[in-house]
């Protein structure tokens, strides 16, 4: 029995613009927790600030709505200090590639068991449209009269560049294909990274529900290897989603730990005093 | 000899050894039942520029160095520059077989302070006892302990510990100590024996760091996360915490940047188990953000600020306090916080357990600053405090920002059995939701400073210490309370109030003392008295007079004893 979707509701009004991208991607989170089971108060979601951010009184789990571009390290600090959490960060395009890309790209290649869902909607769009790194290459855009000079980022040639065990690209127009991904996302026992292509109504003109239509075509499987990934991930003619690439082979940061091996506690059951006196002896 | 201390000091080349040396002769002269205190110089290079330790043996308890020494040992001769100036008088220097290239400046001093001059092939004495090149320092260590006339098994016993794991001929370590402890060229006149009889309590006593006995407090206090990013002087933190993982549990993490690390330990506290990281001030620049989000979102977090000289990269591996505006003031916003400052390992121990149970009691970012010369400088101290109880302040309550008279709202942990909430950075209401309603906002804003205050009532005035009728009063904090603290028995007119509580300040006490008539004096280890500023703000009152060193030294024993003497 799927815990019913309504849990995870407050009674804060949503903010978006009409048509935003961010309506289904926030269903479509809270539907995958609760055909997953996972009850709110297991629950930690760190939101960044952008679009969607403002999501994060509007969704009843335990939630951090942190600084710009942080909220990748700030859901680590929580999954590595209590993994009974199921762990979700949400982030903009803007605030992942551009603020803080270090923490997506460390926490790849640390494969902490979090999912982190990356928000494309090719703009930031909280402060009016500017161009951010997946902004088409001489796009005009604010403050950009003659178009954006440089080239843009393909955010799954990026995630797969640093060898990721699990890359998956959702479309917030399908939101059923997107409650799936991020189903997956968080059973994938490593760091499960999502994009999702999001419309925006607002600043993002050209990227229309109907030009997403035309060109998005489901991936039936994942990629065997990265290479064939590489090829799926392209989007120069069509644009592939669905599970892209996955591997469970790769252990998790917390496996590797030698010294947390045998311990069925988590960091949260543990802060009581230490006694120290056999450690002092190094000292005398 | 100054003070009645027996100072040692090696100078040479940085990758020469010396921090090796320095850290065998400190242990073994503990080990004898000598009290000692062992400064550490060194430069931000791994090969070449100058180095030193220097030991300075005391009969009682000492926390601060000379600017002198008595035995000065030129591993090197980029150092004789450097140190010459440095011998006392009636001092002894000794150097290789090369004989040292002087200017008449220094050839002046040496005569003029009596000074003797020993060259000792320490190369080929290590050779003839069929050592290596490398083993000429142990040859050093044989002499100094000739020199000060101790029993050669303390320093054997050490030197064994020291190389257990290393894979180095013993048998040939100890047979150049011998060597230089037999040389014939130790003969009467230079000879510098201890005058005060060995103690018990100094042989059981501890050789700790600052930053071990950090460490050490926040092991005892339940951290059970370190979040790092390599940065002198906090380094040693995470070489203490990551060496001893497997006895204590905790996971070590070195984070790719400060903002990680600070980000890491704001999502570990705030999920309910307790975190830190350790920095230095460049480090803290990054972590600013951080902390004001910490701040406005009451999530508890604990950052060590371990400071060294300078702006920008400054002089990476010196001591110095100039770091109080940023932790006092560091950060976007108007929110509450907490500073703390340590000088010596048993207030380190107690002060970190402090800042974990008021970070997590009042829900604010607590800083605890620490100097270079604290956090490197090898004290001897009896046994640590005993640590002191957990305090979480966790309650629950219907909203998580509840407003209440005393600033605090109810904390809960995040589990299976407690209610979710919303921890926002946004300007929010009781409940967590975000606001920008002008009344909800001044609402929220005043609840959080009330907790300063509430904070404030609750922590102790700064302690006084010397003369009860004193001519001056010293106010300080950090490493110079120890200098100022290790001439107050010769002083008897001075008198110096300490603090370990930067912010809130609690400055009652300098007002009482300076309507009192004492001449008041500000000394810290910085360009322009930050701490002073601090006291202005809070309540006004200007210290005018002031000694303030920024060279990247620590304020040794006679810089005070000469502003004094002026």
């Amino acid at each position: 029995m799927a815990i019913p979707i309504s849990q995870y509701n407050t009674d804060v009004k949503n903010s978006w613009c009409m048509g935003c991208g961010n309506y289904a991607i926030h269903i479509a989170m809270k539907k995958a927790l609760s055909e997953l089971d996972i009850v709110p108060n297991q629950t930690f979601i760190s939101f960044d600030i952008g679009c969607n951010g403002n999501g994060a009184d509007k969704i009843k789990v335990n939630a951090f709505k942190g600084l710009h571009g942080r909220s990748i390290p700030l859901a680590i600090g929580s999954h590595l200090a209590n993994r009974r959490m199921t762990v979700i960060a949400t982030i903009g395009d803007g605030g992942c590639l551009h603020e803080g890309l270090n923490h997506l790209i460390h926490a790849i290649r640390s494969n902490y068991d979090i999912t982190i869902l990356i928000h494309n909607n090719q703009n930031f769009a909280l402060t009016t449209g500017q161009a951010t790194a997946t902004t088409k290459e001489g796009k005009r855009m604010y403050a950009l009269p003659d178009g954006r000079p440089e080239r843009e980022i393909n955010i799954g040639e990026l995630v797969l560049g640093s060898k990721p065990s699990f890359f998956a690209r959702g479309y917030s127009g399908d939101p059923l294909q997107l409650t799936e991904i991020i189903k997956e996302g968080i059973k994938h026992k490593g760091c499960s990274v999502i994009e999702i292509l999001q419309v925006c109504t607002t600043y993002n003109k050209e990227s229309t529900p109907q030009w997403f239509t035309e060109r998005i075509e489901k991936l039936e499987s994942p990629a065997l290897d990265l290479n064939n990934a590489r090829d799926a991930v392209s989007m120069d003619e069509k644009i592939k989603t669905g599970i892209i690439y996955k591997n469970d082979s790769i252990p998790t940061f917390y496996d590797r730990l030698q010294n947390r091996k045998d311990l069925s506690t988590e960091l949260v059951d543990e802060v009581k005093q230490y006694d120290i006196s056999k450690l002092l002896k190094k000292f005398k | 000899m100054s003070n009645g201390r027996v100072i040692i000091k090696f100078g040479g080349e940085s990758g020469q050894g010396i921090n090796t040396l320095g850290k065998i002769l400190s242990k073994s002269v503990k080990e004898s039942g000598f009290f000692n205190f062992a400064y550490r110089e060194y430069p931000s290079l791994i090969r070449g520029g100058v180095a030193s330790y220097q030991i300075d043996i005391a009969k009682e308890e000492i926390g601060s160095s000379s600017r002198y020494c008595d035995i000065l040992l030129i591993l090197h001769k980029v150092a004789v520059h450097e140190y010459l100036p440095s011998v006392s008088q009636n001092g002894i220097v000794i150097h290789d077989k090369d004989e040292l290239i002087l200017t008449q400046e220094e050839k002046e001093y040496i005569t003029k302070n009596n000074i003797t001059l020993v060259s000792l092939d320490t190369i080929k004495m290590a050779l003839e006892v069929k050592g290596i090149e490398i083993m000429a320092n142990m040859v050093l260590l044989g002499f100094i302990w000739k020199l000060l006339n101790l029993d050669t098994k303390p320093l054997e016993e050490i030197v064994r510990k020291t190389f257990e794991y290393k894979d180095v001929d013993m048998e040939a370590e100890i047979r150049c100590i011998m060597a230089g402890y037999n040389s014939k060229q130790i003969k009467e006149e230079i000879v510098k024996p201890l005058t005060f009889k060995p103690q018990k309590q100094w042989k059981d006593s501890l050789s700790i760091t600052g930053n071990e006995a950090i460490a050490l407090g926040a092991i005892s206090a339940g951290c059970r996360a370190f979040y790092a990013y390599p940065m002198t002087p906090a380094t040693s933190i995470l070489k203490f915490l990551g060496d001893t993982y497997k006895e204590t549990g905790i996971l070590v993490k070195q984070a790719e940047n400060e903002i990680t690390a600070a980000q890491l330990v704001m999502g570990s506290m705030n999920i309910g188990t307790r975190a830190m990281t350790a920095t230095s001030g460049g480090g803290f620049d990054l972590m600013a953000e951080t902390v004001s989000c910490a701040g406005i979102s009451e999530t508890p977090m604990v950052i060590v600020m371990a400071q060294r000289t300078g702006a920008g990269t400054g002089v990476p591996t010196w001591t110095g306090a100039g770091d109080i505006s940023l932790a006092v003031h560091g950060g976007h916003g108007e929110f509450s916080r907490c500073v703390i400052s340590i000088s010596n390992p048993q207030d380190a121990y107690i002060l970190i357990q402090k800042a974990f149970n008021i970070s997590e009691i009042y829900q604010m970012p607590v800083i605890l600053l620490t100097e270079k010369q604290i956090a490197e400088s090898i004290f001897n101290t009896k046994n640590l405090p005993k640590a002191i109880k957990i305090e979480r302040g966790i309650s629950k309550g219907k909203n998580r920002y509840e407003i209440t008279d005393n600033g605090i709202s109810p904390r809960w942990i995040p589990s299976k059995d407690n209610p979710t909430y919303l921890q926002n950075s946004d300007e929010h209401k009781p409940s967590g939701e975000s606001t920008e309603n002008s009344k909800e906002i001044i609402e929220m804003s005043d609840k959080r400073l009330r907790k300063l205050e509430t904070l404030k009532q609750e922590l102790p005035e700064p302690e006084y210490f010397g003369s009860k009728n004193p001519d001056t009063v010293f106010i300080g904090y950090g490493s110079v309370g120890n200098t100022i603290r290790d001439i107050l028995k010769e002083n008897p007119n001075i008198g110096y109030l300490h603090y370990q509580y930067i912010y809130p300040l609690k400055y009652e006490k300098i007002i009482e003392i300076h309507e009192e008539g004492a001449r008041v004096v500000l000394i810290e280890n910085n360009q322009t008295g930050e701490f002073g500023k601090l006291i202005k703000q809070e309540c006004g009152f200007e210290i005018s007079e002031k000694i303030l060193k920024y060279d990247g030294r620590p304020l040794f024993v006679e810089d005070i004893l000469d502003f004094l003497n002026n």
